[in-house]
């Protein structure tokens, strides 16, 4: 056989020998092979919906997963017993009223009936319970147990009753059992260890259920017949994943897609301008931040070194006038406006804007304003002067100052988001001008977090926090007792904040709870270990000719949540 | 020495190189800083128990070389590693929990193969046939066009192409965005479901092709220019054969040698993956699978992924030495 024959043969051999091998390794739950007669995917009355995003779920075990991806697929195919809406309030799910004993440690959940899970099995308030419980006892699962640590005991008396004890009063009781997807008992009670299930049925109360699923590639939704509540009227939803943005964007342009999740805040003007095609902008649940903050650990507070604490930190950052002057060089509004093409909210403190009445917006007034001026002047009376004129200022005689015996900063940032090195470049201008040097170092976010906490081996750094929809959420960074846990960021301690923590912990009266986390706002921006430049809106875009029913002009802006894909139908 | 010792020493040689490039690997990946257990996760929520039972999952709670510790000396991560290879077992993979290393490399092996070995062998013929043309008819405009051709494609960036591709043929061809098959479709005929997957593949292939096929045009082209000028063509040509029989009998073979050597580099290189075309294409290979294992320090899949292609390699490579011993009759002893 020549060289040309060779290779036809091999060629078309190698097609035929692939084109078995693709059926088999694409899916991890089995579909019905059965072989239509149509080569595109079937188009009943409700339509197919394509959604388009950047990532891919990892797990389909709710109690292991930690990825974004991971959870809309939870909240699509598990229920809750108590859901929030896209106004950010509290509505009643798989539970139809709550309440709480007089003295506040019991609460009592009354269970809807006729509820099923997708294999036919009652749902009760058996498996509320068992579900509750299991994400409590296993520690292994790394984020659900963090909600219901403060249940001492959770049991169901019968099977419309659920009661959770606890040892003090709990404020936030319903943002707790949003998370708490409701498992079927009768499965995961044989499973050995929760921890290695991989749950491949998905079997859940919710409204679609897993047909199908790629692991990287793709993922095939379709009504749950059997569900309590609307049941979806669209055929099928399909959630692909596309690891280039551009690709991701024109496919929605193009029609490939009905709806993407995320894009890049340069493609918005390129999508305004396309047919058929909308941009829509709210808040996430709870709120997505940007923040700048500074290794504040005082060296009584560092963690051993067993614990990996090194404590690298400019002294002259442990001076608050350092850190105000800083924060006073810092244009927040220009920031928004270069970085991200005017379209975020100007930030202020750890409970963002998202969180409705917990954003403590009496402290607007209070942040600092961008002043070149009054910063050098603070600098000025502070002490820090530039003794040999480089440019660049030095302590107060006699005091510490950095291996550059200067206000010279190390500044790193993680390289997975493109705001940064924009962010870096702007901070250094402007700081520059009040007699402070950075030096700046981008690291990818696994380095970052080994710099960070708790070895505090930095000085500046640029990153990002999404809150969960409680004012709690991400105020514990400020603790004292987070230091060593590697959730403090910046090594801050004040006793009279940890006070307050504890004390808004456990207080049930709204108003007085609100007070108390104004105070601790107020103490935070006082003292500012973190500046927090701006609150990220969440910003999707559709098409208009294909499907009706987006969830979009309210608070909140979820197109891959429920409450749109239950709603959705073909338009025109 | 005989050919089949030969051949033995040369395998057993090989496989030597594979445990070296292993070992060092397994090294090199522990060197990064950053902790596998949290898996680049950042939650406020992740709590410390199960951030210490992941490592303990692991086995990462274990002394990475030597046992000091209570228990046996062999007790460490590196001959635990040793052993489980030995026995087949390639681990599971840190990210992706409860999946084996051999599923999630297997499956994205496959996708890598569909993608990179059309578009190398496309490109191979390509580039050979266009270099022996070129150099056949040196120095006319053809020649001119051709090596113009190959230098543009092959100092374009990958990704820069691909993303032009990606415009253009998506949006004037109707060609996909993304992915590897339409998903949901129902095939009537096997013909139905290799038309889907090259219709999915076509604009891949041609990126990476195009980006491959320069290398080849070039290095053919001034082997063959190189060959030509050679004494026995003259005498060739003194003899009256024609060109077609000059370039078949004399020139072609001898100028395919440094061509060998070369397919045989890239076909090794062919499971490290198409990272850039793969990412603008949404194409789940080994590239991509190899980059998010370095983000997440999901060290059994790098360590999976790192001994594919350390066989691959060193594997094409000794069978280029073996075609070569063949090819070229001056060659007794590599």
């Amino acid at each position: 056989m020549d060289r040309r024959n060779r290779a036809t043969w091999l060629v078309t051999l190698g097609l035929l020998v692939a084109a078995c091998g693709t059926g088999g390794d694409a899916t991890t739950t089995a579909t019905d092979d059965s072989g239509g007669t149509t080569t595109a995917p079937s188009t009943g009355e409700g339509g197919t919906v394509r959604i388009g995003w950047g990532g891919a779920p990892a797990d389909l075990n709710p109690g292991i997963g930690v990825l974004t991806e991971d959870y809309t697929l939870y909240d699509l195919v598990y229920d809750s017993p108590i859901n929030i809406d896209l106004d950010g309030n509290f509505q009643p799910e798989l539970a139809t009223e709550w309440s709480v004993s007089d003295d506040g440690l019991t609460w009592t959940m009354k269970i809807r009936e006729g509820v099923s899970f997708s294999d036919g099995t009652p749902l009760t308030a058996e498996d509320v319970a068992y579900s509750i419980n299991l994400y409590k006892d296993t520690e292994a699962f790394p984020l659900l147990p963090s909600y219901v640590t403060p249940f001492v005991a959770v049991e169901a008396p019968d099977a419309t009753t659920v009661t959770l004890t606890t040892a003090d009063p709990l404020p936030n009781f319903e943002y707790r059992m949003v998370a708490m997807y409701v498992l079927p008992k009768h499965i995961w009670e044989t499973v050995d260890d929760p921890t290695a299930f991989t749950n491949d049925d998905m079997i859940g109360s919710g409204p679609f259920t897993l047909t199908e699923i790629s692991q990287s590639e793709f993922v095939r939704l379709s009504p749950n017949p059997g569900y309590w509540g609307t049941v979806p009227t669209v055929d099928e939803v399909i959630f692909q994943t596309f690891d280039n943005p551009d690709g991701r964007v024109q496919a929605l342009i193009n029609g490939d897609v009905d709806m993407i999740t995320e894009f890049p805040a340069t493609a918005i003007a390129n999508l305004q301008g396309a047919d058929n095609v909308e941009v829509a902008d709210g808040n996430y649940f709870g709120g997505r931040l940007a923040d700048i903050f500074f290794n504040v650990v005082e060296p009584e507070n560092c963690p051993t070194e067993e614990e990996g604490g090194i404590c690298s930190g400019h002294p002259a950052l442990r001076d608050v006038n350092v850190r105000q002057a800083l924060a006073t060089a810092t244009d927040k509004q220009q920031l928004i406006d270069v970085v991200l093409l005017g379209t975020a909210d100007p930030g202020l403190g750890l409970v963002t804007n998202s969180l409705g009445d917990w954003y403590p917006a009496e402290l607007e007034a209070a942040d600092y304003v961008f002043d070149i001026a009054n910063a050098n002047g603070i600098l000025d009376a502070a002490g820090y002067a530039d003794s040999d004129d480089d440019g660049i200022r030095e302590c107060p005689a006699g005091a510490e100052c950095g291996p550059t015996g200067d206000l010279t900063f190390r500044l790193n940032y993680p390289t997975d988001n493109d705001e940064h090195p924009r962010v870096s470049d702007m901070l250094s201008g402007w700081w520059n001008e009040i007699g402070v040097k950075v030096e700046i170092a981008g690291l990818d976010s696994d380095t970052l977090t080994s710099v960070c906490c708790p070895s505090f081996d930095f000085d500046v750094m640029l990153w990002s926090w999404t809150s969960d929809p409680d004012p709690e959420s991400l105020l514990g960074v400020l603790l004292c007792s987070e230091i060593s846990s590697g959730f403090s960021e910046t090594g801050y301690c004040n006793p009279t904040v940890d006070e307050l923590y504890a004390q808004q912990q456990i207080e049930l009266d709204p108003a007085k709870r609100r007070e108390l986390i104004v105070e601790i706002s107020r103490i935070a921006l006082e003292d500012v270990p973190y500046i927090i430049p701006w609150y990220y809106p969440r910003i999707q875009a559709y098409r208009t000719d294909t499907f009706a029913g987006w969830q979009v002009g309210q608070t909140i802006l979820s197109l891959e949540d429920p409450s749109t894909l239950t709603v959705l139908r073909p338009a025109g | 020495m005989s050919r089949s010792r030969l051949l033995a020493k040369k395998i057993g040689w090989a496989l030597v190189t594979v445990m070296v490039v292993l070992t060092f690997n397994f090294f090199l990946f522990r060197v990064l800083p950053g902790d596998p257990a949290k898996a680049g996760v950042k939650d406020p929520r992740l709590s410390a128990e199960a951030v210490e039972a992941a490592r303990v999952r692991f086995g990462l709670d274990k002394p990475v070389l030597i046992n000091l510790d209570e228990g046996p000396w062999y007790d460490s991560q590196y001959f635990r590693y040793v052993g489980s290879m030995a026995a087949g077992d390639l681990g599971e993979s840190y990210a992706f929990k409860n999946r084996t290393v051999g599923e999630l490399v297997g499956k994205a092996l496959v996708n890598t193969v569909w993608l990179v070995l059309p578009a190398q062998l496309i490109a191979i013929a390509a580039g050979v046939a266009l270099g022996l043309v070129a150099a056949w008819k040196r120095g006319t405009k053809l020649d001119v066009g051709a090596l113009t051709f190959g230098l543009v494609t092959w100092s374009l960036p990958t990704f820069f192409l691909g993303i032009l591709l990606l415009f253009f043929g998506s949006r004037w061809f109707g060609f996909p965005t993304a992915g590897r098959v339409t998903i949901g479709a129902e095939y009537t005929s096997i013909w139905d479901q290799i038309g889907d997957i090259v219709h999915h593949l076509f604009l891949p292939t041609l990126t990476f092709a195009l980006v491959l096929l320069g290398e080849y045009l070039l290095i053919m082209r001034s082997s063959v220019v190189e060959v030509f000028s050679e004494d026995y063509i003259l005498t060739a040509k003194a003899k009256g054969l024609s060109p077609g029989a000059i370039v078949r009998r004399h020139g072609f073979r001898n100028a395919m040698l440094p061509i060998v050597t070369l397919i045989a580099l890239n076909l090794g290189f062919t499971v490290s993956g198409a990272i850039q075309v793969e990412t603008v294409y949404s194409w789940p290979g080994l590239g991509k699978l190899t980059v998010d294992a370095v983000s997440t320090r999901d060290f059994p899949v790098l360590q999976g992924a790192f001994l594919l292609l350390a066989i691959s390699v060193i594997g094409a490579n000794l069978i280029a030495e073996l075609v070569y011993l063949r090819l070229d009759p001056r060659v007794t002893e590599v």
